[in-house]
């Protein structure tokens, strides 16, 4: 994280203040001008097709979060984290389903609620245990052993077992109603942009506030220098193995939080492209920065809802092209990380913040 | 021509009413015990925050050091020196000085050891408040000398570990002392301010000689605190003003802001990290009033001028429209012409889109008034600011009135005069064009230079040894020093400053010398600024090892030229300078070549560059110098060197 730029005549008498969120006039107006934005323009003025989009959006920043955590600030490479996803979203589904909850649980309507805490708790742990050989290997190694997280998870355990739970086949329905946080029933996309809104915002305070705290230090001086990092005191181990907690249990709020968008959900929602693409998602909006991960998640879904709206009136010229759409997409999301890697390696976050400071520096170049 | 009394009379009301029995420490007391722990007095930036202090930290610590200083002996009239960077235990030990009836000496703390010799041994110091290990080891080595120095008191441990000195003595220890005491006689600290009377002396002040030893003038309390109030009835300050100390306290400019103005409004004194961060520090206060030598502005002005020059395509078109509608619209200003609608709204839109964020990087956005004095600032710097909208105003004064005597008034500024006189101040000219002053703050006397008292103050008239006059406006006009003035060869008078201040509006020019009183055409000794040259030569592909080399090169040569070329422009024929040389080095004070306030010292350099004055007066193109100069580590090198002399064409 950059510092940031202040106006002239910004100083602060203690800590508390020289680490506030909002230090000036003009970024709380910002601010709120954003949260009104989000909370009152757009389920003002969005239909349901764009609240469906922004659903997605929320979806794979909570996804990207913990991989950016661990990527981005730990330095621990992961390509299975739709594992933990899953997690998340099996352990929440088979909790609402298939638990005996009190009846005065349900009737407060806090089961959904109770069991996302409870699948990220789940999820987290899930991570820490696939985390283990980071103790012992790094890089290619690790990206293998992630990997391995994700075959085991969901193409064995989950599509061999969990899911044969109830002996309901290959996929769990969630029957409307299911889902209801207190009087509350999710049942409309807008409900569950307020959902997604709360969760997103909840998790990326948490994260900020945790990299700039002795642990996101820690986390810091690993993914700068691990040898380093031990010398100065940082278990390493320990402090790696956090963040595979901390990463698996904001991928269980994004398990937990999608099923509420989902009618049914089955290990297909999971699958290792999905893990792929998280870490893609990050790649392009900047490695090691939040606001990355949030400009990355907007850039991917909205390039690819883009593209299929480009596809579906080509289609009638060429109908080959819907067929294999999937394909363009797979084609598209490479090209587009080539064209970062190669123009922006940086990642969007470093190009917005090129923008801020192109007019903090004004009239100046530096 | 004797001109009467020009004092315009501010209806505004006094802070406070200053009486011949009030005193700084009085003022000190009053104020600390009304504001308590409610109202910050001072910050000083430390660990990355701006740490408060408050009225209440301060009179505790003054307290304590005040009666520490008692326990080791101070008695009434006795001399504390004080020597280091601003910082709030400088001015604690300065307070406490005052407060135990003593008078406080302050020391520039880049002096050199003979310097601080002179001036500890002249004044009889007793007690010398060093920062760190640096000002210690210089009072260690001229203790032995100084017969009158009892104790060395420092403040900040770093280095001072192993030194065993029974004549060292710690800032804490000395409270402890005036802990000790106060609790065998708790109204003694009262008592002592109390006792005190505003005729009685409160600094030695030693002025930065352009000529002879510094001589050390005695101010009174009353003489300080009248000034304070005739400025702030000027231009009030509020109490909830900030302003940043990062000057030496040894300037009586810092002085004035720090204590005179200071005590009397209330206003908050913030310290820098360190001096090298005192720029970032300043940006980070935004204070609301400062005053600073025309050197710093200076700087500020090559800072634009050079980020200007590296920014990219529409940011400089931005900036040059902007900046010739400031132009404009200031010397409409400066004319008192109405300032038609269009133009008026095309300097919102200049101020809204460029100035406003210039003054932002300059840490200018919140400043109400802003002084210069000290020296004189050449026309193009003055008008710089009030293009940017920054109301920059000239002071004159000197040490011998406490500060200030004549500022310029709001809304009535032009950039060749200084303004006029200060409530209760008045101004005269006599038959030879002297400057003299008479107010309640003209000063005491030199110590121990009665012939000195004698030549400056005449029947309550201080004669200040500066040539100037009284325009039209009832302004004063500054000449120059009267010893400096020129003759030039057409028989008329000029003033050197002048050209001098011109040829700095190059970003490229750091100092100049102009030479050519009584000769046959004006010279000028240039000093290239090797920050900013050095960069431009190193976008330009030029190889330089050394200042010595880039100074020497003609491309070098030619930004200089076309400086003086556009000084050369406005001037009358025999005023222009007609050749000029770029020096091997850049004037230093530690080669007594400035003074400790960066004046040059005219006479000297004329002494010590004889054969380049000697060049410049002959047809030669080349000067060779072959000399040994030596550096602040103690190192010698020898330079040998030809000296390019270049003629400015027409």
């Amino acid at each position: 994280m950059s510092t940031t730029w202040l106006p002239c005549g910004t100083y602060h008498q203690n800590y508390v203040h020289d680490h506030a969120w909002w230090q000036t006039k003009f970024i709380k107006a910002k601010m709120i001008l954003l949260l009104i934005i989000l909370f009152v323009i757009i389920p003002l003025v969005a239909d349901s097709y764009g609240l469906s989009i922004l659903n997605l959006v929320g979806y794979t920043i909570l996804g990207a979060i913990g991989v950016q955590l661990l990527i981005g600030f730990c330095g621990q490479i992961t390509l299975g984290h739709a594992a933990f996803i899953a997690v998340g979203a099996y352990t929440s589904t088979l909790l609402i389903l298939e638990f005996p909850w009190p009846k005065i649980l349900m009737d407060w309507g806090l089961a959904y609620p109770i069991s996302i805490l409870i699948a990220a708790i789940v999820s987290g742990a899930w991570s820490v245990l696939f985390g283990l050989p980071c103790a012992r290997v790094k890089g290619f190694y690790l990206i293998l052993t992630t990997m391995a997280a994700q075959f085991i998870t969901v193409d064995f355990i989950i599509t061999g077992y969990v899911s044969q739970i109830g002996g309901r086949g290959q996929a769990f329905s969630l029957p409307p109603g299911t889902i209801k946080i207190g009087p509350w029933v999710i049942d409309s996309d807008l409900k569950v942009y307020f959902v997604m809104l709360v969760l997103v915002i909840v998790c990326v305070i948490g994260v900020l506030n945790l990299i700039r705290s002795r642990v996101g230090r820690a986390w810091i001086a690993i993914r700068d220098n691990d040898i380093s990092a031990e010398v100065m005191g940082i278990n390493v181990i320990k402090y790696k193995l956090l963040a595979f907690y901390v990463a698996g249990f904001i991928g269980g709020v994004a398990g937990a939080f999608w099923i509420s968008n989902l009618a049914a959900i089955s290990p297909e929602h999971f699958p290792w492209f999905w893990s792929l693409w998280l870490v893609g998602v990050i790649l392009i909006g900047g490695v090691g920065s939040i606001h990355g991960t949030i400009f990355g998640s907007v850039f991917m879904v909205v390039v690819m809802e883009m593209l299929q709206l480009a596809v579906i009136p080509l289609a009638d010229i060429y109908p080959k092209l819907l067929v294999d759409f999937l394909f363009i997409k797979e084609a598209v999301f490479g090209l587009a990380i080539c064209v970062f890697m190669i123009f922006e390696p940086n990642g969007l976050a470093y190009r917005w913040w090129q923008m801020k400071n192109y007019f903090n520096l004004w009239p100046f170049s530096y | 021509m004797q001109h009467g009394d020009k004092t315009v009379q501010n209806n505004s009301k006094y802070n406070v009413e200053v009486t011949k029995d009030l005193t700084i420490p009085k003022l000190f007391y009053e104020k600390a015990t009304e504001y308590g722990k409610g109202r910050v007095v001072m910050r000083e930036k430390e660990f990355g925050i701006w740490r408060p202090i408050t009225w209440h930290d301060y009179l505790e610590n003054v307290k304590y050091l005040a009666l520490g200083l008692v326990r080791l002996g101070l008695e009434e009239g006795d001399k504390v020196a004080m020597i280091g960077d601003n910082r709030p235990e400088g001015l604690w030990a300065e307070m406490a000085a005052l407060c135990a009836r003593g008078v406080g000496v302050w020391l520039f703390q880049d002096s050199l050891i003979e310097e601080v010799k002179y001036i500890i041994d002249h004044s009889d110091t007793k007690f010398i408040f060093g920062e760190g290990q640096e000002e210690v080891d210089k009072a260690i080595s001229i203790f032995n000398e100084c017969p009158r120095l009892e104790k060395i008191v420092w403040d900040d441990p770093k280095g001072l570990r192993n030194y065993n000195e029974d004549y060292l003595i710690s800032l804490r220890e000395v409270q402890e002392l005036g802990r000790e005491l106060d609790r065998q006689q708790p109204q003694l600290f009262k008592e002592m301010i109390d006792k005190g009377h505003g005729d009685e002396v409160a600094l030695l002040f030693y002025t930065s000689g352009t000529t002879s030893l510094p001589k050390g003038a005695l101010l009174s309390h009353n003489n300080m605190l009248t000034m304070g109030q005739h400025l702030m009835a000027v231009d009030p300050c509020k109490p909830t003003d900030d302003y940043v100390s990062y000057l030496p306290f040894a300037w009586i400019g810092e002085q004035m802001m720090s204590i005179s103005c200071g005590l009397q409004v209330g206003y908050t004194i913030n310290f820098p990290e360190a001096p090298e961060t005192a720029q970032d520090n300043i940006r980070e206060i935004g204070p609301h009033v400062m005053f600073a030598p025309p050197r710093m502005y200076e700087q500020m002005t090559r800072t634009v001028q050079v980020k200007y020059l590296d920014s990219t395509w529409i940011k400089r078109k931005c900036y040059e429209y902007s900046t010739k509608i400031g132009y404009h619209v200031a010397d409409l200003k400066f004319q008192k012409k109405t300032i038609p609608w269009y133009w008026a709204f095309l300097g919102w839109l200049a101020s809204i889109t460029v100035q406003n964020k210039v003054k932002d990087h300059l840490g200018l956005s919140r400043v109400r008034n802003a002084y210069t004095g000290g020296a004189a600032m050449g026309p193009d710097h003055f008008r710089f600011f009030h293009a940017l909208g920054v109301n920059l105003k000239q002071i004159y004064g000197q040490t011998e009135v406490a500060g200030i005597s004549v500022v310029h008034r709001s809304g009535d500024i032009k950039f060749d005069t200084v303004g006029h006189p200060i409530p209760e101040t008045e101004i005269k000219i006599t038959e030879e064009g002297e400057i003299l002053t008479r107010s309640p703050s003209v000063f005491l006397g030199y110590y121990k230079n009665p012939e000195a008292d004698k030549e400056t103050l005449k029947d309550g008239w201080l004669y200040s040894g500066d040539k100037g006059f009284i325009d039209d406006d009832g302004h004063l006009v500054v000449f120059d020093r009267t010893k400096d003035v020129f003759t030039l060869r057409d028989g008329k008078p000029f003033s050197p400053q002048y050209l001098e201040t011109r040829m700095k509006f190059s970003p490229y020019v750091r100092d100049s010398w102009v030479i050519g009183d009584q000769r046959e055409y004006v010279t000028a000794v240039i000093c290239i600024d090797y920050a900013v040259a050095g960069k431009w030569a190193d976008e330009k592909k030029i190889n330089y090892t050394s200042y010595q080399e880039l100074s020497q090169i003609p491309e070098v040569y030619n930004l200089v030229e076309a400086q003086i070329r556009q000084a050369n422009k406005d001037l009358p024929e025999a005023a222009r300078v007609e050749k000029f040389i770029n020096l091997y080095k850049e004037f230093d004070a530690d080669d007594d070549e400035l003074t400790r306030t960066r004046k040059l010292r005219r006479s000297f350099v004329e002494k010590r560059y004889q054969e380049i004055v000697d060049a410049l007066y002959s047809d030669d193109d080349n000067v060779h110098i072959d000399t040994t100069v030596k550096y602040e580590d103690g190192r010698q090198a020898h330079i040998n060197i030809d000296l390019h002399i270049r003629k400015v064409k027409e």
